[in-house]
């Protein structure tokens, strides 16, 4: 279970890299419980838009509740912990 | 009105330096572009954009200005690597799932915009996307702009960027040349097409004289009509009355020359009449044809009077020039429109 959510951290790390281009990050430069918005990457609604984009492609799962967004977005194991528990609902 | 800084990207780096060339076109030198820009802005910004806000900030740097009263800008093409992946995405995901980025980038009035809000610039902000004229009409808007508000500094340039998609559709409708040349052969091909070609310029202008003042914009005209060469003498000659200059008084004759035989025949009857006696130069073998290429042109040709120094690599015709008191910039668009600039030393 924790190889999975390792294994599913990084391959988040690598993808949000890709997908918002930060061209100087590598992902063993994000903590994943590091924030991604504001003071820690730095992030902003833009790409906001751009993760919801990526879960969708990536993951099949769409963000049902906007609301929902500032915790699933918080840090990358938090949105690695809404992804696990997404794919169990789906069985 | 006045030129009070300039600031150009492009695929030439200067007198005795061979422009870069990459594949079959010219392809800009890109500076470090951190100098000018933050990394977290850095990454949302395509090519265009990058050396767009780059080289308006080297002209306001050399203007000793932090902001200018109005920013004006000309594009043919815009965005158009974000337009490729825009549309490329729309098409390989089915319109869904489209990521913002590459939409809101993607619009030609993006490179004002960039650069309005890096400097905190809530002034009149204009793009003009007029295919071959873009950047003679943005020309054309700051000298009205100045007419109104004399006492202003205006950022005024231009910005056109080549992609694989763009060059191979251009490639396909003849204007670049099949077949690669060595830039310093691309003037004398006699084929039909030229060399794609990519760059920014942008000006720094404001009405009065001061001693930053790097030369003068004396005309700009713009005709929009097929003209024969003989048909092109009046026009030309009107233009430099209006100006009250004659053409022996031209230190020296820029043309848009680019190796392309549909276009290049068009300036040999002034050439050899009344412009027999001037010096000819040209730029497009240094940058390549794009649409706002004569922002380019009309760069250097500043430059050259700034210093008195005209590069080497310019010249095709006479005798270098002792001085450089009047230079014309005549760029003839695929024969249907045809750009008249005149530059003075102040």
């Amino acid at each position: 279970m924790n190889n999975n959510m390792d294994n599913l951290m990084a391959e988040l790390k690598a993808q949000i890299i890709e997908q918002l281009n930060l061209q100087e990050v590598q992902p063993g430069d994000i903590d994943n419980d590091q924030p991604l918005f504001r003071e820690g990457l730095g992030l902003d609604s833009i790409d906001a838009l751009e993760l919801i984009v990526l879960l969708q492609q990536h993951y099949n799962i769409k963000l049902s509740n906007p609301a929902d967004g500032p915790e699933v977005f918080y840090s990358v194991r938090s949105l690695a912990e809404f992804i696990t528990a997404e794919r169990e609902k789906a069985g | 009105m006045y030129i009070q800084g300039i600031g150009i990207i492009s695929p030439w780096s200067g007198q005795g330096s061979e422009p870069l060339i990459k594949e079959d076109h010219f392809a800009i030198i890109d500076p470090d572009y951190s100098q000018w820009i933050d990394l977290q802005q850095i990454r949302r910004m395509s090519r265009v954009i990058k050396m767009g806000v780059a080289a308006a900030h080297m002209s306001l740097s050399e203007a000793n200005i932090e902001a200018p009263d109005a920013i004006i800008t000309g594009t043919a093409y815009g965005c158009m690597a974000d337009t490729g992946i825009f549309l490329q995405k729309m098409v390989t995901q089915k319109e869904e799932m489209l990521a913002p980025t590459a939409f809101i980038q993607s619009t030609h009035n993006t490179l004002g915009g960039q650069i309005a809000l890096k400097l905190n610039c809530h002034g009149y902000n204009n793009t003009f996307v007029h295919g071959n004229t873009s950047f003679e009409s943005a020309l054309l808007d700051t000298q009205f702009y100045l007419a109104e508000n004399p006492h202003s500094k205006v950022l005024t340039g231009s910005a056109d960027e080549i992609t694989t998609i763009s060059h191979n559709i251009l490639t396909r409708l003849r204007r670049y040349k099949k077949n690669s040349v060595n830039p310093s052969e691309l003037l004398n091909t006699a084929t039909i097409g030229s060399m794609g070609g990519e760059g920014t310029a942008f000006f720094v202008f404001q009405a009065l004289k001061d001693n930053r003042s790097i030369a003068k914009l004396s005309g700009m005209e713009m005709i929009f009509r097929k003209l024969t060469p003989e048909e092109s003498l009046n026009p030309i000659l009107e233009f430099l009355k209006k100006n009250d200059i004659l053409p022996a008084e031209l230190s020296l004759l820029i043309t848009g020359k680019n190796g392309d035989i549909r276009d290049d025949y068009q300036y040999d009857l002034a050439e050899n009449s009344i412009f027999q006696n001037v010096p000819k130069a040209a730029f497009k073998h240094l940058c390549g044809e794009y649409p706002t290429s004569i922002a380019f042109g009309m760069g250097i040709a500043s430059r050259a009077i700034q210093t008195g120094k005209l590069p080497s690599e310019m010249l095709y015709s006479g005798q270098p020039p002792k001085a450089l008191n009047n230079i014309l910039i005549w760029n003839a668009h695929t024969n249907m429109r045809h750009s008249l600039i005149l530059l003075q030393k102040c």
